[in-house]
């Protein structure tokens, strides 16, 4: 079984500093794997050991971002392509359509599997952008994915209920973090996963960009925080009696 | 005469973006028509008119559902689709945004338009910053939950277009309601939330009496529901879970990762109790209390039950 599992190197928002106006500092802010990616890289490991084959990582990305795709290497992934392009200057349908060139350049794949949404952004859109471009089946938010012979059964987890689909491979599918606890990488993976091949490849040479007007991001803000950040000293007793006073006063507990 | 577009899986959440279509057809000059797929649905409002697309089923999976409206828009060529920013809504607009060539923009409120592009607002980065994003029309929106009153009535008139039969390789063949009697978070008066502070599943017992004390209901972080399975993923607030906006939002233990603060921010008052003063979450509390829950929820009890 072929598997391909894209993987983002999402802004670390726990780093991410604001300027004296409050707005985001992007230029050198650091990066990580996006948080639910670790999913998606696992689930594809699963299928890997279960169905043999091979799992290769795709992404969009500059060169500095590379420590992201060779965390997933090291997780386990065969190997890795690179489009270079600067996520933060492109929207999610020129995110979807360079992916998809480059899974149809080095595919077919049986299953192509991403996260729900990035850690950063979470428009969850790329993922059904990418089933629509590649011209295969698409299931979201699956929390259970068992693939035998040419289909999959699916479990989607919705807001209020669990969906069982059936779809015919070759699918593409977001998976959902309750799916899996992603592995660490051990050192000796770490290592070894600098020897994996990446391949690199520049965005308008595997899809031409054009006939298209892009999302445009024109300003940024920090969040206005309107809380007010009293703390309430004392024994457990004196707060928990303060604490409820304050909450009584504020006219939200009877 | 220019169109905006409303297409939702849900009533509910149609008829709130169906308010929200109103002001960006004003900003367009075009007006709103609501999408009706398969068959009429009386719970669906609309302010200008309503669109009966024949061919697809009355509940299309998302792939049908984007397939019958992409055959509608080629045709007639409305300026905008807004979906609301459900799972099935978000998989409908990016998919039609796919098949059209079009932008989308994202988990949008306060949205707006001239006569050339929409736009809105977002939370970006887990809610530490706010994006104004912006897309030349023909273009594609998901419609934060809970961002606009719901339309309470108007019909408009009907019009239809048969766009033929669709089908999705994708079959549903099972579902089920998650677990049932589950808490209603999101219209849920007060909520008390537990996070990683609590030592042992059983110790949410005391949690769960403290939020029927409050008539609320218990939510929790992330690793309570999905590494640690101690309440179901439905409990789980945060950017990946459950958007809550209670009266009172009572944090227990939990540190107030990003994810977590993204999902319960918009609620009116928040307090914390957490035995680290550095915690983030009393960044996010308009009270809070540095303690042991072990000693300081027994002791709200008492003073709950010294009140009544």
């Amino acid at each position: 079984m072929k598997v391909a599992v894209c993987v983002k190197h999402a802004v670390d928002e726990t780093e991410l500093k604001l300027d004296q106006g409050g707005r985001p500092v992007l230029g050198g802010a650091a990066g990580k794997m996006s948080t639910f990616d670790k999913n998606a890289v696992e689930e594809a490991l699963r299928l890997k050991s279960k169905h043999q084959g091979e799992v290769a990582v795709f992404m969009v990305g500059t060169a500095d971002s590379k420590k992201t795709m060779k965390e997933a290497l090291a997780m386990g992934a065969d190997r890795g392509v690179l489009v270079s392009a600067d996520p933060a200057a492109i929207d999610t349908f020129r995110t979807a359509e360079v992916l998809a060139a480059a899974i149809r350049r080095s595919g077919p794949y049986d299953v192509v599997i991403c996260s729900e949404g990035s850690s950063d952004t979470y428009s969850g859109q790329v993922p059904p952008m990418l089933g629509e471009l590649l011209g295969v089946p698409y299931v979201g938010y699956a929390r259970k994915i068992e693939v035998s012979g040419q289909s999959a059964k699916i479990e989607r987890s919705l807001e209020d209920s669990v969906e069982t689909v059936e779809s015919p491979l070759p699918l593409a599918v977001s998976v959902v973090s309750e799916i899996n606890e992603p592995r660490y990488p051990t050192l000796i993976q770490i290592m070894q996963a600098g020897k994996k091949p990446i391949e690199e490849l520049a965005a308008d040479a595997v899809a031409p960009a054009g006939g298209y007007r892009q999302v445009s991001v024109p300003s940024m803000s920090s969040q206005p925080s309107t809380r007010k950040h009293v703390m309430i000293e004392g024994t457990p007793e004196e707060a928990a009696a303060k604490l409820v006073d304050a909450l009584v006063k504020e006219g939200v507990l009877k | 005469m220019k169109a905006v577009w409303v297409y939702s899986e849900s009533d509910a959440v149609s008829n709130e973006v169906a308010s929200a279509a109103v002001d960006v057809a004003k900003g367009a000059g075009a007006e709103v028509q609501v999408l009706e797929l398969g068959a009429q649905r009386p719970g669906v409002f609309a302010s200008g008119g309503k669109l009966l697309l024949k061919g697809p089923p009355s509940s299309p999976t998302p792939g049908a559902a984007a397939e019958a409206i992409a055959r509608a828009a080629r045709e007639l060529q409305p300026i905008a689709i807004l979906t609301g920013a459900t799972r099935t809504g978000r998989e409908v607009a990016s998919r039609l945004a796919a098949k059209l060539r079009i932008g989308c923009i994202a988990e949008v409120s306060k949205l707006g338009a001239d006569g050339e592009s929409i736009f809105g607002e977002r939370n970006v980065f887990a809610g530490k910053a706010v994006a104004r994003v912006s897309c030349p029309f023909p273009a594609a929106a998901t419609v934060k939950v809970g961002a606009y009153p719901r339309l309470a009535g108007g019909n408009g008139g009907l019009q239809e277009k048969d766009v033929g039969a669709v089908s999705d390789p994708v079959k549903v063949v099972a579902r089920e309601a998650k677990s049932a009697g589950a808490v209603d978070l999101k219209s849920a008066k007060v909520i008390v939330s537990a996070g990683r502070g609590v030592k042992k599943k059983e110790d949410l017992a005391i949690l769960e009496e403290l939020a029927k004390e409050m008539h609320g209901a218990l939510g929790c972080s992330r690793p309570l529901s999905a590494d640690l399975g101690w309440l179901p993923e439905e409990h789980h607030i945060g950017l990946t879970g459950v958007t809550v906006k209670p009266e009172l939002y009572l944090a227990v233990g939990i540190s107030g990762q990003l994810q977590h603060v993204a999902g319960m921010k918009d609620s009116k008052v928040v307090a914390s109790i957490n035995t680290d003063k550095d915690a983030p979450i009393f960044q996010a509390s308009d009270y809070g209390v540095v303690g042991d829950l072990y000693q300081v929820v027994p002791a709200i009890r008492k003073a709950l039950a010294a009140r009544a």
